[in-house]
């Protein structure tokens, strides 16, 4: 009989590990194998390869737990919205093909488009968006976005449906969906702030479904939408593959399918290079140090004209309570070098979170740096040399270096935490941190930034007295004349001026390199969430 | 032996009840939940916030919810995912076999590499094999894994185009075994080279150590060939230290690389930890934590049974002396 040494023992295991992860290799087949059809072999499918940093959340486009830009640039290809918004806020046609306001700007009427069909065939008619929307307000369901409603007339301050009244949302006839609010609301502006959260669901698909088990249904896990591109397969957080729509209303993508996977921010652009990907996510934006890097290796880097990325200090107003503190801090910082260190020529500072070249922006505002100023507003503030704390991310480091340096260059102490975006937002919004470096997509709304942000239950600068700046919200949300929402809207921006309860620090506008391999891509309008898939075309 | 396998794994059991106690509550100490992740953080109110935390029983006292779990658990169910909404089974065993390959081929190599490497230093220290084996350790221990990737990418991807630079499979090539290992090339090599060091010191230390004793004297006395006495008498004896080095490699490949396969957009299990712990997906991060213990615990009975097969000596317990 054999004797089983160690040395056999190892052999035999290794042998066998050896043979089942070739077994399981060689049995493992890619997702989209599947979709061949048996016998049509004659030419291969034409694959667009995608990368995206991070990765999505469940395909229930109601169910985003992050609420990220990653899972709604995936729902944008599975499901169809009402609008395609452009970067600089144009909307145009998608699902519905015209919208224009009603009852005395009260309602928005959409004219939805008759050859929209879900992928299963059936056509998508307004009955289709009054049901979803009654679904995602429906208490009992648990959707995480239902916030997308709030303002609609018959929900409450989360967006739910109240009992006994009657929800805002109609389907006037097939192809007409009406949408009624509780306050005057512009279509093109309602458009620019909730088109990316809203979505058509099959709802005849899921009469089934109780609506408190809806968003877990196994359902999602094999979605059927309404958009440019049917569901194949996915392993979750990793691989997407999905398949080109050839019935979609504003025509067929140029490709049979679009394989989408989920690999490290650093190596999509080197990817790209490779040939493995033929356009990344967002917009294949790319930083300026890495512009070069493309250039030489055949690709054309151009600027988008539209600002896309927006920087601020936060400041904790309880922690940092003088006004001329915080004006003190604003002066301090030279924005101009800040701007150049993190964003080189592509950047515009700002005293605003209000994007230039709209119609609510100021005219060119001079530079503030001033660190004499800063030190007298200092000693009047009475600053006593406290250590404030500024929180940042890895990718923020550098940036909160140049920070701290002009604060202590006016002698204000500042030491810096480095943290993950969440805790730093956690931590800004519980008190842990003083300062914090963030960044954000802008929209060409005047309130894109600042509406969220002085609610009582989400006070993230810590404003004591939130009155005047609610007053002045509610102000601006309710009027729908241009020329007196712009004098709001500047005597808003001169309150924040005077009050400075964040630090508006400059815009910066994105590198796209653009792919050789796929023509027809709208490089900034990613940035709002949605890209043109339907004008895609993968070179042969 | 039946008897001391049922001991050792009762004996694990509380090890493995106290090492997701220990996860749960350190991951529940950490600052910000994934409520606080969402939106990106800054844009989620207070009113959503309590929603999302009470959709997802976060509002429960972390106690309860960790009983909740251990529940689960007990009857084979890791729970729904906070962030997909899937079962956490279905998205670990998803990204299992992807890690086995990756991670276990990456380990195989270094094997099939660095034992006889190891060998050959220690029996010829001050040759070019010795000066070969050092140069790997040093290379394998100094340079940090995503230095490798990035490394290998630049150098085999973008110079020089013969391998792919990311994925697991040419999206529309229909996943042929040729197409696996061609994007298994640069992400293996990568792991390989990580385990090498380890494997080559292990190996060549128990050599070195047997290559001196005084059978292995008597064997070259004997004259028995070289080879064998270094291969045979030598080798063998230095086994048991390198296959203990080798089986702790196990958890690794079960749970996969964090780094190589994030990169390289590779779909296994430290790709799916990375994202979890990014996103709070407390669920997700615990079944991983459930799936790694019982690796590790695995493998320290299986080393245990190892070793007392390989010794006699050593015994099962409880046998008559």
């Amino acid at each position: 009989m054999r004797k089983y040494t160690p040395a056999r023992l190892a052999a035999l295991a290794l042998a066998a590990a050896l043979m089942a992860v070739l077994f399981l290799s060689a049995c493992g087949q890619q997702p989209q194998g599947e979709t061949e059809p048996a016998g049509e072999k004659e030419t291969p499918a034409v694959n667009v390869n995608y990368g995206i940093s991070n990765p999505w959340d469940s395909l229930m486009p109601y169910y985003s737990v992050s609420g990220s830009n990653y899972s709604r640039i995936i729902y944008d290809k599975i499901y169809d919205r009402l609008a395609y918004v452009q970067a600089d806020g144009t909307c145009l046609p998608r699902a519905a093909q015209s919208w224009e306001s009603a009852d005395d700007g009260y309602a928005i009427l959409f004219h939805l488009d008759p050859k929209a069909t879900f992928h299963d065939g059936t056509p998508v008619t307004a009955q289709h968006w009054a049901d979803t929307i009654t679904l995602v307000t429906n208490p009992a369901c648990e959707t995480l976005g239902r916030a997308t409603f709030v303002g609609l007339a018959g929900t409450d301050e989360t967006g739910a449906a109240v009992a006994g009244e009657t929800l805002g949302v109609e389907a006037v006839d097939e192809a007409t969906l009406k949408l009624t609010f509780t306050s005057p609301v512009l279509p093109e502006e309602f458009l620019v702030d909730k088109n990316r959260d809203i979505y058509v669901l099959p709802t005849h698909l899921l009469g089934d479904i109780p609506p408190e088990e809806m968003m877990t249904d196994d359902f999602w896990l094999s979605p059927v939408g309404s958009g440019p591109c049917k569901y194949v397969s996915e392993v979750s957080g990793s691989t997407l593959v999905l398949e080109s729509n050839p019935d979609y209303q504003l025509g067929k993508p140029g490709f049979d399918t679009l394989t989408i996977t989920v690999m490290d921010k650093s190596n999509l652009l080197t990817a790209l290079i490779a040939g493995d990907l033929d356009y990344y996510a967002f917009g294949g934006s790319l930083s300026e140090e890495n512009k070069p890097v493309a250039e030489q290796a055949g690709f054309q880097v151009l600027e988008g004209e539209v600002p896309n990325t927006f920087f601020e200090l936060m400041i904790n107003n309880e922690t940092i309570a003088s006004a001329d503190l915080r004006h003190a801090i604003e002066k301090a910082l030279d924005k101009e070098l800040l701007c150049q260190q993190n964003s080189g020529t592509r950047g515009t500072t700002t005293s605003s979170s209000i994007l230039p070249g709209t119609p609510y922006s100021s005219p060119e505002t001079q530079g503030t740096y001033d660190p004499q100023g800063a030190k007298e507003l200092l000693a009047s503030a009475g600053y006593n040399g406290e250590t404030y704390t500024l929180a940042c991310t890895s990718q923020r480091a550098n940036l909160a270096a140049l920070v701290q340096q002009n604060l202590k260059d006016v002698g204000i102490q500042v030491e810096i935490e480095t943290v993950d975006s969440a805790t730093m937002f956690a931590g800004m919004y519980d008190g842990t941190y003083d300062l914090g470096l963030a960044s954000h997509t802008p929209t060409t709304l005047p309130l894109w930034f600042t509406g969220e942000r002085f609610a009582p239950d989400h006070n993230l600068f810590h404003v004591a007295d939130l009155s005047h700046y609610t007053q002045l919200l509610s102000a601006i949300r309710s009027e729908t004349q241009e020329r007196a929402r712009i004098d709001l809207v500047d005597e808003f921006e001169a309150y924040l001026n005077q009050e400075m309860p964040f630090v508006p620090l400059w815009f910066t506008h994105a590198l796209h390199v653009q792919s050789n391999t796929v023509t027809g891509i709208d490089y900034p309008a990613s940035a709002c969430c949605n890209e043109n898939v339907w004008q895609w075309e993968k070179k042969a | 032996m039946a008897n001391y396998i049922v001991k050792r794994i009762l004996g694990a059991l509380p090890v493995f009840f106290g090492i997701t106690l220990l996860v749960f509550f350190l991951m529940n100490m950490a600052p910000a939940t994934i409520a606080d992740a969402a939106g990106g953080g800054e844009a989620s109110s207070a009113v959503m916030r309590a929603a999302l935390e009470a959709n997802l029983g976060l509002d429960q006292p972390i106690p309860v919810r960790y009983v909740l779990w251990l529940k689960e658990l007990l009857t084979g169910d890791l729970g729904l995912s906070y962030r997909t909404g899937q079962p956490v089974l279905r998205m670990i065993a998803q990204r299992v076999v992807p890690s086995l390959i990756l991670t276990g081929t990456g380990v195989a190599a270094a094997v099939v590499i660095g034992i006889p490497l190891g060998v050959m230093a220690a029996w010829k220290p001050g040759s070019g094999w010795s000066r070969l084996a050092g140069g790997l350790t040093l290379l394998s221990y100094s340079a940090p894994g995503f230095f490798l990737c990035v490394l290998f990418i630049y150098c085999f991807s973008v110079v020089l185009g013969w391998f792919p630079a990311a994925n697991m499979y040419s999206a529309g090539s229909g996943g042929g075994l040729g197409d696996l290992l061609l994007h298994l090339a640069l992400p293996a090599s990568v792991v390989c080279l990580s385990s090498l060091g380890n494997l080559v010191r292990q190996t060549a230390s128990a050599c070195g150590e047997v290559l001196g004793e005084d059978y292995i004297r008597t064997a070259r006395a004997k004259g028995l060939p070289e080879w064998r006495v270094v291969w045979v008498h030598g080798f063998r004896t230095a086994l048991l230290p390198v296959i203990t080095t080798i089986l702790n490699h196990i958890p690794h490949i079960i749970g996969g690389s964090l780094v190589v396969e994030r990169i390289f957009g590779w779909p296994g299990m430290g790709s799916l930890l990375f994202t979890s712990v990014s996103s709070r997906d407390y669920t997700v991060i615990m079944g991983i934590t459930a799936v790694i213990a019982l690796a590790v615990l695995a493998t320290g009975i299986l080393m245990d049974i190892f070793y007392r097969m390989a010794d006699p000596g050593v015994g099962w317990g409880g046998e008559a002396k």
